[in-house]
């Protein structure tokens, strides 16, 4: 058959999924609407997910057969004005009630926020819903029963499980709603569930998380043993601050360096430690995933997320000094124009290149990243997952469901939880 | 008439259909190996769906089913799209219709942002003599007690506020006197409260129906009317109700600018991109109202209108040079302008308080050093 004589995957025959999108095409989608991003104050991001994910989807193979996206921007858009409506009613009337409630001011402000983190784990499960009923593979949709609803009191329950153990809880709650999830998702009326397990993850990231936890908690006893409120009082004078400080609050030079060095090895361990906790989570996930008695294995090297990572890191770098010597070369350039007066002109001016400069950065940064590592993982990921069991089955699937609403991803981006 | 290798997939099932596609005009019939048609399709129904570059896949408009042709063969996909051309098999269609999309973009946002910056204050104005001043009163009631408790605890065990016990009375009297007379001359009716905290700071803070002086402003004050300029202008802002109107616009920008152009890549810039900018703008002409206030006060007790000016040129000016992120306008401005309203008017004909009262005034936070 012609369709699966391929050059990049047809050298992967026992591999059945593999991505063969080119970095240069998806380079040039990135940096493109990277620009239009900045242009358009962030209003671009509609037609840039929707690129992204036409991308990702048409590269992505499934025993020689794409997979097809079919949602389009003006969808998201939709869902956006919708969701936008929406919330700014919500807004409006917990304003009003605020202001009626002044001396509650404070605790209407936390349940405003209460209630707005749960909408956006009910916009996240809607999002996902409306993704996978603009998934299309032989010529059938994805889809996701559930209600949104409930997954959001369920995810509520197990995030506040991995807040209260300090994130040791976090493999069970990812596994609680990866199993919510995946039993309420179907290729057509083929079923799918998720059987990978809590424990098994937590073995893994343990050592991350005690390697991150250690040092963090020696910061945290030795900041806590400074007398903060009488050293910043002794903070202004003369002389040796270092000696006016321990004068107040004994042991502050010991406490102060333990601090820095524990706080040093934290950051460290952190930024070490975030390619390889991907690749596990990546891994689990992939490995626990089966529709119906086909499962998929991922074979995903750490190595690999590693060298994204350090590409990341390397491109940040260059980046990060491009933006340095750009900011010293243009507020002297102001300084120039406007004679060193000082108008009203001139500081609106100085803010808009502040945020052009903040916008330049973020934009940029984000574009690094799904070049170097959001693309090369997906990549990675794709080509070293094993199918496992009778692929026949997937031949013999009867359509089902219908397209959802894009109102959650609407819910999701207002809230600034949405995602590609 | 030619005839060309697809992939079908009807949309009820999964199954890999390897079919044959003859093109003929107006439509395109598929059929399995064994000849038998399984499906056709009109060309003004088609549609070209997301495929790599290398597949034209098709499938039909306004359908229920997902029906796909994958077609790898490009003698045949040529051949189609020049048979139907709406399938925009190039792609030319869509980057046509993409470029028009930006525009509409670029002129949706500069829209918005223009309707924001204008619309927001213009909203916030409009909502501001809707808001009981009973709301207002309850917010500023309970910030109140956070900036006590902000203040408090860097105040040792003195009290939070100036004029308590005996060594502080007569200071106090004489603050009590004044405010009551600058009141009387700006004819200011509203619930307030007016009080001297213990900090070394030359400014004073206003929330809805408190103004808090700080001893620093009393220290740096030579006579009772550059005191009364700075309270008379607090006094305009209030009487504006300035507080409210800002919390209005802060809430409206942030909730817009925030959600609206999304945090997706950075919506927190803009926000507070545009902050500053709207404050830059409304914030100077909210400044110049209470500056007008204060000024008619001043004149209509007899006292100096002009005092204000040269207080602030000598306190703030040293500090203040034009900083973007302070509330205040630049303080030249200020000046230039309310001596130009002034210039007509007499340097004070009657002093605020007796020397005797405003030395007490001078002492007002001494009993606790």
């Amino acid at each position: 058959m012609s369709i699966s004589a391929r050059d990049d995957c047809s050298a992967s025959v026992p591999r059945r999924v593999c991505f063969n999108g080119s970095n240069r095409d998806f380079r040039r989608i990135v940096f493109r609407s990277a620009v239009l991003l900045m242009a358009t104050l962030g209003l671009y991001r509609f037609w840039y997910k929707t690129d992204v994910r036409c991308f990702l989807w048409a590269h992505t193979e499934i025993d020689g057969l794409p997979l097809e996206y079919a949602g389009t921007a003006m969808e998201l858009l939709r869902g956006f004005l919708t969701a936008f409506v929406i919330i700014l009613s919500i807004y409006s009337v917990a304003f009003i009630v605020v202001l009626n409630l002044g001396g509650y001011a404070t605790e209407m402000t936390v349940a405003a926020v209460v209630a707005l983190l749960f909408l956006s784990q009910v916009g996240t499960y809607l999002a996902r819903r409306y993704r996978l009923t603009r998934t299309v593979f032989r010529g059938l949709r994805l889809r996701q029963t559930g209600s949104a609803l409930g997954y959001s009191i369920y995810a509520a329950g197990w995030w506040i499980l991995a807040a209260l153990t300090l994130g040791l809880g976090y493999p069970f709650t990812r596994a609680a709603l990866e199993r919510f999830k995946m039993r309420n998702t179907f290729f057509g009326d083929l079923g799918a569930r998720f059987d990978a397990k809590g424990g098994w993850l937590f073995l893994r990231v343990f050592p991350i998380w005690l390697a991150v936890a250690v040092p963090a908690s020696v910061t945290i006893v030795s900041l806590a043993q400074i007398r903060w409120r009488d050293v910043l009082v002794a903070m202004p004078g003369a002389g040796s601050f270092l000696a006016r400080a321990e004068a107040v609050s004994p042991g502050f030079t010991e406490s102060i360096t333990s601090a820095a060095v524990s706080g040093a090895v934290c950051l460290a361990m952190i930024a070490l430690l975030v390619p390889w906790f991907h690749a596990i989570i990546i891994r689990w996930w992939i490995s626990g995933i089966r529709f119906g008695e086909i499962a998929t294995l991922s074979h995903l090297p750490a190595r690999n997320v590693y060298a994204a990572y350090l590409r990341f890191a390397a491109y940040v770098f260059v980046f990060v000094l491009a933006i340095a010597v750009m900011t010293i070369a243009v507020f002297p350039l102001i300084g120039l124009i406007f004679d060193g007066r000082k108008s009203q002109i001139s500081e609106i001016v100085t803010v808009l290149l502040f945020v052009t400069i903040y916008f330049i950065s973020v934009f940029g940064s984000i574009a690094l990243y799904h070049t170097t590592v959001a693309l090369p993982v997906w990549r990675n990921v794709a080509d070293t997952i094993e199918l496992v069991g009778d692929r026949s089955r997937l031949e013999r699937v009867h359509a089902a469901g219908e397209a959802s609403s894009p109102l959650g991803e609407g819910i999701a981006d207002v809230l600034n939880v949405g995602g590609l | 008439m030619r005839s060309y290798p697809a992939i079908y997939f009807d949309g009820l099932t999964s199954t890999l259909h390897e079919v044959t596609i003859r093109l003929l005009p107006g439509r395109i019939v598929i059929s399995n190996a064994g000849g038998n048609s399984l499906d056709e399709w009109h060309y003004s129904r088609l549609r070209r769906f997301n495929a790599p570059a290398r597949l034209l896949r098709l499938g039909l408009r306004k359908n229920d089913r997902l029906s796909r042709l994958d077609i790898a063969d490009q003698d045949a996909a040529r051949e189609i799209g020049h048979a139907c051309p709406e399938i925009d098999r190039s792609g030319a269609g869509a980057r046509a219709e993409r470029k028009r999309t930006i525009a509409w973009t670029f002129a949706a946002t500069f829209s918005l942002v223009l309707s924001v910056m204008d619309g927001i204050p213009a909203i916030a104005d409009r909502l501001v003599p809707a808001v009981p001043p009973v709301m207002e009163q309850r917010l500023s009631n309970a910030a109140d007690g956070r900036i006590r408790s902000m203040f408090a605890g860097r105040n040792d065990d003195r009290p939070f506020e100036c004029g308590i016990g005996t060594a502080e009375a007569p200071g106090q009297a004489a603050f009590e006197k004044l405010i009551e007379k600058l009141k009387a001359g700006a004819d200011f009716k509203l619930p307030l409260k007016v009080v001297v905290i213990r900090r070394h700071v030359t400014n004073a803070v206003t929330l809805p129906g408190h103004i808090y002086v700080f001893q620093g402003l009393i220290d740096e004050a030579r006579n009772p009317d550059e005191l009364a300029g700075v309270i008379t202008h607090e006094l305009g802002h209030l009487a504006n109700r300035d507080a409210i109107r800002s919390l209005l616009q802060a809430t409206g920008l942030s909730f817009v600018f925030g959600s609206l152009l999304g945090d997706f890549v950075g919506g927190g810039a803009t926000v507070f991109a545009a902050k500053i900018v709207s404050k830059l703008a409304f914030s100077r002409r909210r400044e110049a109202e209470a500056d007008d206030y204060a000024v008619r006060a001043m004149v209509a007790l007899k006292a100096n209108p002009r005092a204000f000016a040269n207080f602030m040129e000598r306190v703030a000016g040293a500090r203040n040079r034009g900083s973007i992120f302070i509330a205040h306008p630049a303080t030249p401005d200020r000046v230039a302008h309310i001596n130009a309203i002034t210039r007509s008017y007499h340097s004070g004909v009657i002093s605020l308080l007796e020397d005797s009262e405003w030395a007490a005034l001078k002492e007002v936070c001494s009993g606790y050093r």
